[in-house]
């Protein structure tokens, strides 16, 4: 029963039962949808987009945004693509994508908290400089022709038609959830995002907090390159074009509040399928693919406006609690003084 | 009086829109030098057309980000207004003209439909207009499916008169469309410095709660600015679709980061409260000489172009940055780190 | 004062942030040795363009074939980063240097009008002799190919067209009719491999390709339909409004699952679109069909296919030769700025490539006219089909 409260009252609850609903409706008009291969295959897909919103879902906890993540992802996944393709070690690529997505992370990290230079401001510089130097390293050709064994991996199922890929990024996701809520160091990123002074007046390392944050999102950018890769078997140097949008959308929809401070990882992982499964749905209700955007619009505009609003009515109810309460508390000390 | 105009001349030197128009001379000096044709008229004002859509719309979401939102959806009502006109025109035999004043409507309701949610429903702007951004294009898309013409095609053939717009040139040297860019901003300008209504945007931007206590409608003013910016985005359409001579859905789609990067690098805040629409003009227009200049002079292949402009960006932001925050230039002075825990203490104070 | 100094501060940044983007361009180039180096050719544009002047005035006084020698054409594509173009792009360099012409490559990463239109501007105040471009919209770039064609620049076109009137001769790789055809005997002949009667049997098939705002896959998708409903009336459309994945290759995965998924008891699925062809064939990879459950085929580089080729998941697919084609393009512009008249009927010999036929514009378009002069159209020699016993031979 406490669970169940607890559950109802957790941010992502809403999304949670958002998507339930939406997979309930599409299964009514079409019962295809809800095949157990069907449903993990949402889950299987949304792994590029659950990587990339967990990881800039760190960066908007505190605060921040990065819109440099898309092309983080692109460069991350043209470097390993280029590794392999020339016949490099997988562990060579793995290592080199991660230390790419950090480095990107850590110039993020280091213009935002240091320079103190407005996130939007600074890292749409950096993606413009990111896009550019995918060009230029792949001098706009695409990387193609991986090994196979390479790209067999992002098909190698766990259970049934669970992939291996999205096992391991979902026990991560909740090893992450898990550390983000309920360790110490794990809740400065909320901290931070909630209220950035009264956290460095407890003695936080705001700095060092937001710069973690970017790299470990330049970090999940750079697995999701490696699991873009692994899943495409090219790379484009487009790659990644438009996807900080997306799992901004993501994040939004899985109720991490852009204002920072509020919302979880694992919320991010439920808005990311939510996401990505816009365009499958659309496919099983038989829609035209033309639809695509206006949904994705209607749905992303009707959730934030919805949950906006009765997050407000609660802020003002707590609010009109904390009056009330005080007020009887003077009150009394008023009757007590008398 | 004389003492007033040197405080001003003074003041303008110190200004931001006076740094812009340096690197935009020098720019032009760069360029010119190494190639002389970028100083023909025709071509340094044939360079704008190209980027007219940029400036304009960045003029007005300049207004949606000094408020302290941002507008991210000014690049599909662009594609939307195209559309409209085209279909409207062709397929449901509007003049040409009422096609025009529908699709500016249609863009003022969708700009009034984000900033209601904005303002009334206190919902975060970004995403309300990143939602608007995927509404507004794929209602576009669907628009051009009730047209005969299929959705690929285009529509072209529209009237002389409406391609006057784009093709008439003061002096056979001046295009219109720059000439409307001009006195957008300048439109621009004097409704945010010089009258109550831009003072009202400025309060709003830097203190939502106080502006509301002194009496103005904040949320009224908020709206108001996404409406603006909206009709600028349609505005642009409409003179994207006179200058490309075809209506399609899909214009203005990769307008919205270059329309962000003109404002930032205009001097706004993009968390409000600061900004002027000559300052987004000149950085709008810096980035299209930039981007015009680096292929014509340098021989830099366009598809390289996001790395100059980025870089111009990241270097101007820093160069701010050490200049003028106390915190980094404190930093920067390799001060203590005590005198850096002392600062962090007394501004978290001073915010508390 | 600070402020001041500030200001002189970006302005030396300013200046040797130029200065970086001109290197950065070196890098580029040297990383992609076939494109020559683009500072020199600016440098040296100028006299290039006085020789190419009294070159081209020398052969006129006998009344032969001007000389394309020293031209210098500005190459456009839809967009950068797309395997199709960049193809196209190394094959024009290769030939270009055996011609003795220049060709800049240039063009905007999204394909967009808007964006189109202002390298054509570029192009044409950079001074080039000719742009040689592939549209991304029909009669969107008509206005500025006009006013470049006024400024004495001459205009080819290639892979997608403008109006006729637009530009001078298009090498072009066949009409929407040929194309579609092209595309749907592709999937009969699967069809037949495998066993299916494609005459009698109700075949299920849908069509999967970028979008529905571009101007080529579209009329081909249109063209392949009317031929489907002519030949085969007995095959079902299962998704009449088609799929579209946006040139989004992940995009393209996803959608590909799905389709296989929503309708499992598919049997074609006919993908004109090079990054929708490998994005379904990964799905289909995924699901664990190869070619003799479904028939995949489509548009796509024969390189960027070869390994599902090779795992048998897809069994033909098609293109043409467009490293060719570009250069085809590119030479013809380039004659046709020397200052060479070309009538239709006339054949050009083209160096190292053969004899080509000027034909009028309306054999690609129906009603279209044809100038008198330089204006018309060139078919390309043939249309190419893959399977994995030939795909080792081309390497695009």
């Amino acid at each position: 029963m406490k669970a169940l409260k607890r559950f109802t009252k957790a941010r992502e609850a809403g999304s949670i039962i958002f998507l339930v609903l939406l997979v309930l409706l599409v299964g009514a008009l079409n019962p295809a949808f809800l095949a157990p291969a069907s449903l993990l295959s949402c889950l299987n897909d949304s792994v590029v987009f659950t990587l990339l919103a967990v990881g800039i879902a760190f960066v908007i906890l505190t605060g921040e945004i990065d819109v440099s993540i898309g092309a983080t992802m692109g460069m991350s996944a043209a470097v390993a693509a280029t590794i392999l393709r020339d016949g490099g070690s997988w562990m060579t690529a793995f290592v080199m994508a991660i230390i790419v997505g950090a480095v990107v992370g850590l110039i993020n990290g280091w213009g935002v908290s240091i320079m103190r230079i407005p996130s939007l401001i600074f890292t749409l510089g950096v993606n413009g400089l990111t896009r550019g130097m995918i060009y230029v390293y792949t001098t706009g050709a695409w990387v193609e022709n991986l090994p196979g064994s390479f790209t067999k991996l992002a098909n190698v199922k766990l259970i049934g038609h669970l992939t291996v890929f999205y096992a391991v990024t979902f026990t991560g996701v909740l090893a992450a959830n898990y550390v983000t809520n309920h360790t110490k160091h794990g809740r400065y990123f909320t901290a931070v995002g909630d209220n950035i002074s009264g956290a460095a007046l407890v003695g936080i390392p705001t700095t060092g907090t937001k710069i973690t944050a970017y790299v470990l999102c330049g970090i999940f950018a750079a697995l999701a390159g490696m699991a873009y890769t692994s899943r495409i078997g090219f790379v484009t140097p487009t790659a990644g074009n438009g996807y900080e949008m997306k799992a901004i959308a993501a994040c939004v929809l899985g109720g991490v509040a852009l204002t920072g401070g509020q919302g979880t990882l694992l919320g991010a992982a439920i808005g990311a399928i939510i996401m990505s499964s816009i365009s499958r749905i659309l496919v099983f209700m038989g829609f035209s693919s033309d639809y695509d955007n206006t949904l994705t619009g209607i749905m992303l505009i009707v959730i934030v406006v919805v949950t906006t609003v009765m997050q407000n009515r609660e802020i003002i109810r707590n609010h009109h609690e904390i009056l009330l309460a005080r007020t009887s508390e003077e009150l009394k000390t008023v009757q007590e003084g008398a | 009086m004389n003492r007033s105009l040197a405080e001003k001349s003074k003041a303008f030197f110190k200004s931001w829109e006076f740094v812009l128009l340096v690197i935009l001379c020098l720019e032009i000096v760069v360029f010119a030098t190494k190639n002389p044709k970028f100083l023909k008229p025709a071509v340094l004002l044939g360079s704008l057309n190209d980027i007219i859509s940029i400036c304009i719309i960045s003029l007005f979401v300049t207004f949606c980000m000094i408020t302290g939102g941002i507008d991210i959806q000014a690049g599909s009502i662009v594609g939307l207004t195209s559309i409209i006109i085209g279909v409207s025109w062709q397929d449901f035999g509007f003049n040409i003209w009422t096609a025009v004043i529908l699709s500016v409507l249609i863009a003022a309701v969708c700009g009034a439909l984000s900033g209601y949610f904005v303002a009334y429903c206190d919902v975060q702007p970004m995403v309300v207009t990143l939602g608007g951004s995927f509404l507004y294009a794929g209602i576009a898309l669907l628009i051009s499916n009730l047209s005969a013409t299929a959705s690929y095609k285009g529509i072209s053939g529209f009237p002389d008169s409406f391609k006057f717009i784009s093709k008439y040139r003061f002096g056979d040297v001046l295009p219109l469309q720059v000439v409307i860019f001009l006195v957008l901003t300048v439109i621009a300008h004097i409704l945010l410095k010089k009258t109550k209504y831009g003072r009202m945007i400025f309060l709003v931007g830097i203190n939502k709660n106080a502006a509301e206590y002194s009496g103005i409608n904040s949320k009224l003013v908020m709206m108001s600015a996404y409406i603006l910016s909206a009709i600028s985005a349609s505005i642009a359409g409409i003179i994207l679709t006179s200058y490309l001579g075809t209506a399609k859905s899909d214009l203005g789609a990769t307008f919205t980061l270059q329309i962000i990067t003109a404002c930032v690098l205009g001097g706004t805040l993009s968390t409000g409260g600061k900004g002027s629409a000559i300052g987004t003009g000149l950085a709008a227009v810096v980035i299209g000489v930039l981007k015009f200049g680096l292929p014509l002079s340098f021989g830099v292949n366009q598809q390289y172009m996001d790395i100059p402009v980025g870089a111009l960006l990241l270097i101007v932001v820093i160069c701010r940055s050490l200049a003028t925050n106390p915190k980094v230039v404190a930093l920067t002075h390799k001060t203590q780190k005590a005198a850096i825990k002392k600062g962090s203490v007394k501004e978290s104070l001073k915010a508390l | 004062m600070r402020r001041r100094i500030l200001a002189m501060a970006m302005a030396v940044t300013m200046i040797s942030s130029l200065a970086a983007c001109g290197s950065s361009s070196g890098g580029a180039e040297s990383a992609a040795p076939a494109q020559e180096t683009k500072a020199e050719t600016t440098a040296a544009k100028a006299e290039e363009k006085k020789e190419a002047a009294t070159e081209a005035a020398a052969p006129q006084a006998e009344g032969g074939e001007k000389s394309i020698e020293g031209l210098t054409i500005a190459f456009v594509p839809k967009l950068t980063g797309n395997a199709f173009f960049e193809s196209a792009n190394k094959g024009a360099q290769e030939y270009a240097k055996k011609w003795g012409i220049t060709v800049n490559y240039t063009g905007s990463p999204n394909a967009a009008v808007a964006d189109e239109v202002q390298v054509v501007n570029q192009a044409a105040a950079s001074g080039a002799d000719g742009i040689c471009l592939s549209s991304v919209d029909a009669t969107g770039l008509d206005d500025a190919l006009k006013s470049a064609m006024d400024a004495g620049v001459t205009v080819g076109t290639w892979d997608s067209d403008v109006s006729t009137d637009a530009r001078t001769i298009m090498v072009s790789q066949g009409t929407p009719e040929i194309l579609g055809k092209m595309l749907v005997d592709m999937g009969a002949d699967e069809l037949t491999k495998r066993g299916k009667d494609i005459s009698k049997d109700a075949i299920k098939y849908c069509w999967h390709y970028s979008n529905a705002t571009v101007t080529d896959q579209n009329s081909w998708q249109v063209a392949g339909e009317k031929y489907i409903k002519e030949t085969y009336p007995n095959w079902e459309n299962v998704a009449p409004d088609n799929y579209y994945s946006e040139q989004d290759a992940e995009k393209a995965v996803s959608i590909g699952a799905s389709v296989l998924q929503a309708h499992s008891d598919v049997d074609l699925i006919i993908c004109n679109d090079s990054t929708a062809l490998p994005g379904q064939a990964k799905a289909a990879q995924n699901a664990g069909l190869t070619k003799n459950d479904v028939s995949i085929t489509g548009f796509a580089s024969p390189q960027s296919m070869k390994e599902y080729a090779e795992a048998d998941i897809l069994e033909e697919w098609g293109l043409w030769d467009c490293g060719l084609q570009g250069a085809m393009g590119c030479y013809l512009t380039a004659y046709v700025a020397a200052g060479n008249e070309v009538h239709v009927g006339d054949k050009i010999n083209i160096p190292e490539i053969g004899e080509v036929e000027l034909l009028a514009n309306d054999s690609i378009a129906e009603g279209a006219t044809t100038g008198d002069v330089n204006n018309g159209v060139v078919l390309l020699p043939e249309r190419l089909v893959f399977t994995k016993e030939n795909v080792n031979d081309y390497d695009f």
